[in-house]
């Protein structure tokens, strides 16, 4: 791959969100001494989950959620740069500044990340979207007790900025023609019973879709023509649809991008001296099949990690099973692997009192696939262990809520 | 402050598990966590993960490592080393003993491993 390369001197980084940093971090720790430059224009490298729990609910500032504090970066030589680059010029080894400067790289990481999909109807450009600090600054004034909210998408982010509005004591509204959302991530059961939180928190959920959205009158207010030919009042409309990757550098510099930068394990795309890593890049398998993008933070983190392993011309480190986590209405939601049972499997339930509390994905040959838990993070560390050992776990136990997780791993 | 407190006997504690001391029992300002490792170490931390608010004594417990409950940083708990992200800040150590059979928790003062290991 990149061995014919010289040992990189000049590393450049654009964006600053984890994957920015966990490559940055993993570059120092592999004993990377040359200079190393974060090109970050919100400044500061800081966490995205919050906006949509703790920062969005302002129970967590700006400090709190920096990745980590100030000094690290001195300590560690990395300069951050409050810029935004606006090409990649890999042949001249450097990157074109907003300014028109240039700034001299011989390897460049691509930690661009995502920018929320927008609604494609007329008068969607009305939305809020959320993936930004100034995006959660924006949408927290405008979740104000008994304010309209019409939320578009019940996925992952509208589920949770629902739940924030509904803290606000706003009076909220969630569209989405999927019901429920989520199966492939958290399996039937568990999908099911997230989303009937929603109306359980006085939440009205319509299955449908907005086909346009108009400023009803000279105000803020804005009213939603629905695709079931229902109309809705909002004051304010938040779309949660979904993410398109920010590729657009990648893709005018001849890097193949489908969907986002193409990349292998380490990071590499069809540039040698350029990588990607987080919810910019979708992984090429090495038969040449695309995965689906990741979207998640401990993705982001590996891929970031695996990257500066590629930079510097290292194999990537092994990680285990994909894991995410959501947050609801004050329930913690874990999944490891997969629960999207459409290739085959079968699935247990562990429940308590008829209500389901953990959902596993078990393979005809009795591997664990996948797990997801409402509230019991034990169990999804469980599950975890379970799969990277690649143990064969007893269904009976997976489904006794009377096992204790640690009993499940021997 | 350098008084031990007795948490119990050591089999009051199960191995794998924790056991959190309060601040009015132990005089320190913030809940510390005594862990019981598999191989019968005891070691004491804060409690409150340095990432958000997750207990650690609900963690994942194993070797010399606890896995925060809630995004899964682990720390390790000679010295408190914070070993993964989001995590970033390192745990504050106790010292603890076991001492005539009893588990003595030395509140505020580091465990030793963490001062050999302060750099
Ligand atoms: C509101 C919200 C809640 C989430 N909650 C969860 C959760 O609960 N659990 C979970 O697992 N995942 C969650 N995620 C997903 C997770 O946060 C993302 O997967 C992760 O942030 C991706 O990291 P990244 O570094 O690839 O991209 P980002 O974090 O998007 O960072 C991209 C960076 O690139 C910068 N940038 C863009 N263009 C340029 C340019 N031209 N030059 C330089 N820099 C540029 C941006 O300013 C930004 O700093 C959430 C995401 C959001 C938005
Ligand atoms: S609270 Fe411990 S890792 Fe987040």
């Amino acid at each position: 791959m990149s061995s014919n390369l010289d040992a990189p001197r000049r590393i450049v980084i654009l964006g600053g969100g984890v994957a920015a940093f966990s490559a940055a971090s993993e570059l120092r720790t592999r004993g990377y001494d040359g200079a190393l430059t974060l090109l970050s224009p919100e400044g500061l490298p800081y966490d995205r989950p919050p906006l949509s729990k703790g920062y969005l609910l302002g129970t967590e500032d700006a400090a709190k959620i920096a990745l980590v504090p100030e000094a690290w970066y001195a300590e560690h030589a990395v300069d951050v740069l409050a810029e935004r680059a606006v090409a990649l010029r890999p042949s001249e080894a450097s990157v074109e500044l907003g300014d028109g400067g240039l700034l001299s790289a011989d390897r460049v990481l691509i930690a661009t990340g995502a920018r929320p999909r927008p609604l494609a109807v007329p008068g969607g450009e009305l939305a809020l979207t959320l993936r930004d600090r100034a995006d959660a600054d924006a949408l927290r004034d405008a979740l104000a007790p008994g304010a309209r909210v019409v939320v578009v998408g019940a996925g992952l982010i509208g589920a949770e900025v629902t739940s924030a509005a509904v803290g606000f004591g706003a009076e909220v509204t969630l569209i989405d023609p999927i019901d429920p959302p989520l199966v492939p991530a958290v399996g039937e059961a568990l999908a099911r019973r997230l989303h009937a939180m929603h109306g359980q928190h006085g939440v009205r959920t319509i299955a449908s879709i907005p086909v346009e959205i108009s400023a009803s009158d000279g105000g803020g207010a804005r009213l939603l023509r629905l695709a079931d030919g229902s109309a809705v009042a909002a004051d304010a409309v938040v779309a949660g649809i979904g993410i398109v990757p920010d590729a657009a550098l990648a893709a005018a510099a001849g890097i193949e991008v489908d969907d986002g930068v193409l990349v292998d394990a380490s990071g590499a795309t069809s540039n040698p001296t350029v990588f990607a890593a987080g919810d910019v890049s979708r992984l090429r398998r090495p038969d040449g099949t695309l995965t689906r993008r990741a979207e998640h933070w401990e993705a982001a983190v590996r891929s970031g990690q695996a990257a500066a392993a590629g930079m510097l011309g290292e194999p990537p480190p092994a990680f285990g099973a994909p894991w995410f986590w959501l947050d609801r209405y004050g329930v913690h939601v874990e999944a490891v692997g997969t629960l999207d049972g459409r290739f085959g499997g079968r699935v247990i339930l562990r429940e308590a009192d008829g209500v389901p509390q953990a959902a596993f994905l078990l393979a005809d040959d009795g591997h664990l696939l996948g797990a997801a838990a409402v509230d019991l993070p034990l169990l999804i560390r469980a599950a975890r262990r379970i799969m990277d050992r690649g143990l064969t776990p007893d269904p009976a136990a997976l489904a006794d809520p009377s096992v204790p997780p640690r009993k499940l791993v021997p | 402050m350098s008084e031990g407190i007795d948490v119990g006997s050591p089999d009051e504690i199960e191995e794998g598990t924790a056991k959190v001391v309060e601040p009015e029992d132990s005089g320190f300002d913030e809940p510390i966590a005594v862990f019981r490792t598999e191989s019968g170490c005891f070691f004491a931390l804060n409690d409150t993960c340095t990432h958000e608010e997750a207990s650690l004594a609900e963690g994942w417990i194993e070797g010399d490592t606890v896995e925060c409950p809630l995004h899964s940083s682990s720390f390790n708990l000679r010295t408190g080393k914070v070993l993964c992200l989001p995590a970033t800040v390192d745990a504050r150590t106790h010292k603890v003993a076991v001492e005539e059979g009893r588990v003595v928790l030395y509140p505020g003062v580091d465990a030793d491993d963490a001062a050999r290991t302060a750099d």
